[in-house]
């Protein structure tokens, strides 16, 4: 038996092992434990603002760690920082690279980054000496495109490639940290854990990773789905990982025991899961999809207990504020919509 | 889906070696934490108490600002 024919079989026993111990670690569902909890009544959320300005496509957001600011980016080549009561444009960054798909908001403030099909996660200091918005950092060496970035802190951020690999950048030198190897398809999203000591990765090979950021460890694969993962989230207390998928469901896995707890899925949804978020407590799902609304789910129970419609195209990109009092949606008709 | 050399195939081994030596909780134990985690925060959940949208920053006070 040749080398590679042996490790192949190794792998598949190992994969099989990892399947019955979680099993060893089943003796319970989520449904058993909430068979006695009333679903909760309809969520009616609305538009309070709108924010207009680009001019294509929105293809991401992130809110701000401050309570009312975010940053959006899209196809128009412009990346955003918008003050969401007001709704004025606090900056207006034009980008190298029109080909946007991804941006975020350091927890400082400070900084915001973004990257798409250039390859490269471009860093901006919006608080800069002279007041203008400069590219500070251009970070360079994914041999595809860019699908997500999330800053750890000031001097660290992460992102996910379309060539299979996130990696955990520093920010000062401009160079990798270390490398996440392991999905077998394009990254598509990434989020990072409440303590900032691990982060999940969403990929095209229909799976979800949970890697330790310090020792570069993937730690679980999460399976089920049965299509690209788009989207994912850590739910709130850092203990579950909500995901998105191209086959219409959302799930949630319970990493300390490492099982799929449950799927967000309706017969009369046919559309991909393009972004998720979670509300304060965890206990609703907003998720956008395809058919450009956004549905939210009781967590617990699996059921559909709302509806945000408004957006004329595709939702792609979702985000509740820390404090949980407001959610924004940004979509390919251009336009941001704030919902509370 | 990609196919892997024989150094991936060498990683991809140890990672799942990794991954299956994971400390797993009791689902018992860990679903019963999540769901009391969460009704815990549903109180202080803006989304679904009313009486926490009181004070809406999003939602114009009044309809005139005196300049």
């Amino acid at each position: 038996m040749g080398e590679m024919e042996q490790l192949r079989k190794e792998a598949e026993s190992l994969k099989d092992q990892i399947i019955v111990a979680r099993k060893g670690f089943a003796d319970t569902t989520l449904q058993e434990a909430v068979a006695g909890t009333a679903v909760v009544s309809r969520v009616q959320l609305k538009t309070r603002k709108t924010l207009r300005g680009h001019l294509a496509k929105i293809y991401a957001m992130h809110w701000g760690a401050g309570l009312t600011q975010c940053v959006s980016a899209s196809q128009d080549g412009k990346l955003i920082v918008w003050d969401t009561l007001s709704t004025n444009k606090v900056n207006a960054i034009p980008l190298k690279s029109s080909w946007v798909m991804t941006c975020a908001y350091a927890p400082s403030g400070n900084l915001v980054a973004c990257g798409g099909l250039d390859n490269m996660c471009s860093i901006y200091n919006l608080k800069g000496k002279d007041g203008n918005v400069k590219v500070m950092r251009e970070l360079a060496s994914h041999t595809g495109y860019l699908s997500c970035c999330r800053f750890v802190s000031d001097s660290e951020i992460i992102t996910s490639s379309g060539d299979c690999t996130c990696i955990l950048w520093d920010i000062e030198t401009g160079t990798e940290k270390t490398i996440f190897a392991g999905h077998l398809g394009d990254c598509m999203s990434l989020g990072v854990a409440p303590d900032f000591k691990s982060f999940i990765s969403g990929a095209c090979d229909y799976t979800a990773k949970h890697w330790d950021i310090r020792d570069g460890n993937c730690t679980h694969t999460l399976s089920g789905h049965e299509s690209d993962v788009n989207a994912i989230g850590f739910f709130p207390n850092g203990n579950g990982i909500l995901t998105g998928s191209d086959d219409a469901t959302c799930k949630l896995y319970d990493l300390r025991s490492d099982q799929e707890l449950i799927t967000y899925q309706d017969a009369t949804i046919m559309c991909g899961v393009t972004s998720l978020a979670p509300s304060l407590s965890g206990r609703l799902l907003l998720a956008g999809y395809d058919d450009f609304n956004v549905n939210i789910w009781d967590a617990l129970k699996a059921e559909r207990v709302g509806v945000l419609a408004g957006h004329d195209n595709r939702v792609s990109c979702i985000g509740v504020s820390s404090d949980g009092m407001a959610c924004c949606t940004g979509s390919w008709d251009s336009f941001l919509k704030i919902w509370n | 889906m990609d196919e892997l050399d024989l150094p991936q195939m060498k990683k991809e081994v140890e990672s799942l070696k990794y991954q299956l030596a994971f400390k797993r909780e009791k689902s018992s134990k860990t679903v019963t934490d999540l769901v009391k985690w969460i009704e815990d925060g549903v109180p202080d959940d803006p989304f679904l108490n009313p009486e926490l949208m009181k004070n809406n920053p999003w939602v114009e006070k009044g309809k005139c600002v005196i300049l």
